[in-house]
């Protein structure tokens, strides 16, 4: 298969089951919204070294959200419950709650599955704290120096998808940074579906384990590094001397495709040679995208 | 799904007519028959529902009410979950104890809306009552959980001795208002008589209130202007004579 001359591999993307989490953050206005949703997902690129993978997924409008100010939301992944709730009550206490003119509220008011989050958070307030239940939800007041906080006591969680991915093999650098930033920017705003790496691009793909070093989980993935094309088993075609991913994470697999199927069009342009996708076999994850159904 | 349960006040009472039976979440497992034996008191005698009242509708937990009750006490008390729309003016103990559920009053409501029985640690437990007129005094006394809306004036001693919940007054809340406030809340619109023995914090923008407030705009269709939504209020801690964790946050018109 190809499209506008760019090859699509014959293979799949393999991705996992992950729990996920979807926050309301707002503030008096985008910019305070923004600051804090950016701190909190900072370093959740990945579950290998962050413990959790997190992105902005949208802004929202004051319409959107419940307070009518203007918000962004955010999706929040981890491999258990129990990291997901970890995660969130030390990441919100330390980047929302200290953010200026915020407010945290549930993006997933219908999952069943809930996480206390702002009932743990709200100790800070060291007994002076307050509830409100409003319209069958409860919120906690906690008091600051600027007024008072507000946090929802708890927070949905369902089962999400991390891992989902692609790569772009270019034949150069600037020509594969290009089709990254094109894909990247038709995949903005898609609903369900956050791209966690810096600027939502990887330049550092890893496979499972070391070669060399036995404690290491992922290492430089030297099947894809052009540079090793003569000393590994390489499976970089001719004619390409750079390659970057773009990983997405999703509320569920229908996002990730309709993502997917966006950012690899957009990424087809000149200078790419193919797109390809980095599976285990299908021996790891449940949800196998398989890059030529996804575009057909 | 059922049809609503419809009272009709066909046979007005002479005397004070009791009818604390009247709870849409009772008249969820009742047949019309059934709900027409309820018993009620009126002028301390003994007597049944459906001496007053036609009853339309059965086994619904959503009800309505029709015709002038403003005799009719106790409606709604103790109600633990659905909803009950009244047509116009009820009388006193509207709600009372009610644990959940909602009750909207499309007129005024007499004395102890969604508190306590004369003794009882605590009033309403949970659940909301929207009174779209004037509400008589000690408007959510004792209430422990829950939230009252009087769209008009409230009487004295709008929650007394409130240990948590809201009342918010939308018109001018009377003298007492909050006294032996534990925790909680009094919102008020309007003009507030505050006891001394609250003191004032600050001047801001209590990020609940427009939550709060859009939810009864949405929910109710309650007249409530963005400069209420967005506005600041001056926050009064009290009852500083009790636990001193309640507030009256009074609305600042700018």
């Amino acid at each position: 298969m190809k499209i506008d001359g760019v090859t699509i591999e014959d293979t799949f993307a393999e991705a996992f089951t992950m729990r996920v989490a979807r926050l309301i953050i707002t503030g008096r206005n985008a910019k305070w919204a923004r600051e804090a949703a950016v701190k909190l997902t900072g370093f959740a690129t990945s579950v290998i070294g962050c413990k959790c993978e997190a992105a902005i997924e949208r802004e929202l409008a004051p319409e959107e959200t419940p307070d009518g100010h203007p918000g962004v939301s955010v999706l929040f992944l981890t491999m258990d419950k129990e990291s997901l709730s970890e995660q969130l009550i030390v990441r919100i206490g330390q980047t929302v709650l200290t953010c200026p003119t915020t407010a945290c509220f549930d993006g997933l008011p219908e999952a069943p599955d809930r996480l206390a989050v702002g009932k743990a958070l709200r100790v800070f307030g060291d007994g002076f704290q307050a509830s409100k239940v409003i319209g069958g939800k409860r919120y906690w007041r906690l008091p600051v120096m600027e007024g008072e906080f507000l946090v929802e006591e708890t927070f949905g969680m369902q089962k999400g998808v991390g891992g989902g991915n692609f790569l772009i093999l270019a034949e150069d650098a600037d020509a594969a940074l290009a089709a990254a930033e094109a894909a990247v920017l038709a995949m903005t705003n898609f609903r369900g579906v956050i791209l966690p790496f810096p600027g939502g691009v990887v330049r550092s793909g890893s496979k499972v384990g070391s070669r060399r070093y036995k404690n290491m989980i992922a290492t430089t993935n030297d099947a894809f590094d052009p540079t090793l094309r003569a000393v590994t088993t390489s499976q970089v075609p001719a004619g390409v001397n750079s390659v970057l991913e773009i990983v997405l994470d999703g509320t569920d697999a229908p996002a990730i495709e309709a993502a997917m199927r966006g950012g690899i069009r957009a990424a087809c342009r000149p200078g790419i040679v193919a797109i390809t996708a980095g599976n285990y076999g299908g021996k790891l994850g449940p949800h196998h995208f398989y890059l030529r159904k996804i575009l057909a | 799904m059922s049809d609503p349960v419809v009272l009709t006040l066909a046979t007005a009472p002479t005397h004070l007519l009791v009818a604390d039976c009247i709870a849409a979440d009772r008249f969820a497992l009742l047949g019309a028959g059934d709900i027409g034996q309820l018993p009620v008191t009126h002028g301390g005698r003994r007597a049944l529902l459906g001496d007053f009242f036609t009853v339309t509708g059965e086994r619904s937990a959503t009800v309505r009410i029709t015709g002038d009750v403003t005799k009719v006490e106790g409606i709604g008390a103790g109600m633990a979950d659905g909803e009950l729309v009244v047509d116009g003016s009820v009388g006193s103990d509207l709600g009372r104890g009610m644990a959940g559920g909602r009750i909207d009053v499309h007129g005024s409501a007499g004395d102890n809306p969604g508190g306590a029985l004369p003794g009882a640690a605590r009033g309403m437990t949970g659940g909301e009552i929207i009174i779209r007129g004037d509400a008589g005094a000690q408007a959510g006394a004792a209430a422990r959980r829950g939230l009252i809306v009087v769209t008009g004036n409230a009487g004295p001693q709008a929650g007394r001795g409130m240990i948590a919940g809201t009342v918010v007054v939308f018109g001018r809340a009377a003298a007492g208002a909050g006294r032996f406030l534990k925790r909680g809340s009094i919102v008020a619109l309007g003009a507030i008589d505050r006891p001394a023995t609250f003191r004032y914090a600050c001047t801001y923008r209590p990020p609940h209130l427009p939550l709060l407030l859009r939810y009864l705009r949405a929910r109710y269709a309650l007249a409530i202007g963005e400069p209420q939504i967005t506005g600041r209020y001056a926050r009064y801690s009290g009852d500083l004579a009790e636990l001193g964790k309640g507030e009256i946050l009074h609305w600042v018109a700018e």
